[in-house]
């Protein structure tokens, strides 16, 4: 159907509004990460540099372990997506095509975790994980995060839509659940799985309270809390921040960008639909 | 067919889901009823360290600034449901655009806060600049209390506005096409039709995003924890005095007494949120 042009200007004006409020900020990091020392305290401030300097990327890699700030996140991040997709398509798998005694209070149990927010929880956690002898340790960082009921729900949903024919016909030729789970169960669901490891790989990569109260050496710093002690530490020396601030966006944008159609998939399964 | 197998299929679950959550929330409950010693013995100290939740200022303030924090909902309600309407089409540059609204919601939070305090910043920053421009004055964003709470809201209006955009879209896309068609055969005015249409047809996507957006604003920590460091605690959230009390007194019991009263706050939450769903 046809718009009056009025109609359409004013759509078009809107949407132009916020997809500059939505990228200026981005740009404004960026053009700052290439700032001079003189340049970054220059009033009026400039979106583009004039001296276009690469020093503050160099900086960066030199004043922190920048490098292992980079290799920890990458390793908390790959080992929780994986033990998130694993533990919770064995959950989802028996909660879904199993029968067992306890099989409803268990999935209560997996909801009731999915209303406890982790924050709120997050001292005795942590003494928890010091108890583990894991506080300073990646896999403290990992372990309490290894499985959410929400991951563990999302594959439930994906096993019950799968037809029981299918595991039926496995079975009689003398499948074990273990290999129904694993040859043909998980193939078929490889598009929650793909959504499931998208938003933990996103989630996981941003997160700051728990890795920066379990993490206390430097060496051990995932990205995000690298960053913040970098903002305590290099208050006036701001274009180091911005730096590594870029750098340590590439990653999601690329997930993003790469992972685009899963995008809004996912936020369809994360509301039950 | 029943199986013992199922345990084995449940048991990392189950062990995980025990230890890292289960233990820690009656673990949280016996703490505040604790006067802990991150290096000696706990003595138990009944419901003391509520008192002195009850009389600690900041205590109050704290809830005060989650409330008040809360006013970012109906805010990013209106854009988001604003946006979602004008990008209801799908052609490949609405969806270009989509994808332009939605960066912010996949940019860690630290860095989100990190561009946003120079932005923010009181003598070299832009939005100070772009107000001289109209010769204004220049705000202490970050620095007075309580603007620099809304300086914070501003923060999470942008970060949250693409995700309520896509969820008003999954709402939208449920309507069905016959009923807003018939309203324009009616003659029914554009404004019209998103009040006494769409809207009412949205509630349940409207009751879901009210219960994420104001959730996120009670344990909102980060934001705060990067862009105002320096502030007073009386500046602060919930979770940032909880964090505080814990973590930089080492006050194991009185940090778990205020979890707790979160808890039951976020939880009175999600009773009045199921009580709305029942309605409808």
């Amino acid at each position: 159907m046809k718009r009056k042009f009025g109609t359409s200007f004013f759509i078009l004006i809107i949407i132009l509004i916020f997809a500059a409020a939505a990228l200026f900020p981005f740009l404004w990091l960026l053009g700052t990460s290439f700032k001079g020392a003189e340049e970054l305290f220059s009033y009026p401030p400039k979106l583009i540099p004039q001296n276009f300097v690469t020093e503050n990327y160099t900086g960066v890699w030199n004043a922190v372990p920048f490098e292992l700030y980079f290799l920890n996140s990458l390793i908390v991040v790959i080992v929780t997506v994986i033990l998130n997709v694993l533990i919770s398509s064995l959950a989802g798998f028996a909660l879904a095509r199993l029968k067992f005694k306890g099989k409803e209070f268990l999935f209560v149990l997996v909801l009731a975790a999915i209303m406890i927010p982790k924050e709120l929880i997050i001292i005795p956690l942590y003494t928890t994980v010091l108890k583990l002898g894991l506080a300073d340790t990646l896999m403290g960082v990992i372990l309490p995060f290894a499985v959410e009921g929400f991951a563990i729900f999302m594959m439930r949903q994906a096993f019950l839509a799968i037809p029981a024919d299918l595991e039926e016909a496995a079975r009689i030729d003398g499948c074990s659940f273990f290999k129904i789970w694993w040859n043909i169960m998980l193939p078929i669901t490889k598009p929650t799985i793909a959504v499931l490891s998208i938003f933990t790989f996103i989630g996981t990569w941003g997160d700051f309270l728990w890795p920066m109260i379990v993490l206390k050496s430097q060496s051990n710093f995932t990205l995000q809390v690298g960053l913040s002690y970098m903002m305590g530490t290099f208050v006036n020396n701001y274009r180091y921040v911005a730096a590594g601030s870029v750098l340590a966006v590439i990653p999601v944008i690329l997930v993003f960008v790469f992972a685009q159609k899963y995008f809004e998939k996912g936020i369809m399964a994360g509301i039950g639909k | 067919m029943k199986t013992k197998y199922a345990y084995f299929f449940l048991l990392p679950t189950i062990l995980l889901l025990s230890v890292f959550y289960f233990l820690p929330t009656i673990q949280v409950f016996y703490f505040s009823l604790l006067d802990y010693n991150v290096f000696g013995e706990n003595e138990f100290n009944g419901l003391s360290n509520y008192l002195r939740l009850f009389n600690d200022p900041n205590f109050w303030y704290a809830i005060l600034n989650s409330g008040i924090f809360i006013l970012v909902t109906p805010i990013l309600m209106f854009l988001s449901l604003m946006l979602a309407l004008v990008v209801r089409e799908t052609s490949s540059t609405i969806k270009l655009f989509r994808s332009i609204f939605f960066l912010p919601v996949v940019t860690p939070i630290v860095i989100v806060g990190i561009i946003w305090r120079y932005i923010f910043s009181e003598d070299i920053g832009l939005m100070n600049y772009l107000l001289s421009l109209f010769s204004f004055s220049s705000v202490p964003w970050l620095t007075e209390y309580p603007t620099n709470l809304f300086s914070i809201m501003i923060v999470t209006v942008w970060r949250g506005f693409g995700y309520y955009m896509m969820i008003f879209l999954a709402g939208l896309a449920v309507i069905p096409k016959e009923l807003e068609e018939a309203s324009r055969i009616d003659g029914a005015g554009r404004i019209h039709r998103v009040f006494y249409i769409i809207v009412p047809m949205l509630k349940p996507t409207l009751i879901l995003i009210f219960v994420l957006s104001s959730t996120a604003a009670i344990k909102i920590f980060t934001e705060l924890y990067i862009m105002i460091p320096g502030t007073p605690d009386s500046n602060k959230t919930l979770v940032y005095f909880m964090y505080k009390q814990a973590f930089e007194n080492f006050d194991f019991g009185y940090g778990s007494a205020a979890g707790v009263i979160i808890f039951i706050l976020t939880m009175g939450f999600s009773y009045i949120n199921i009580k709305l769903m029942e309605e409808r």
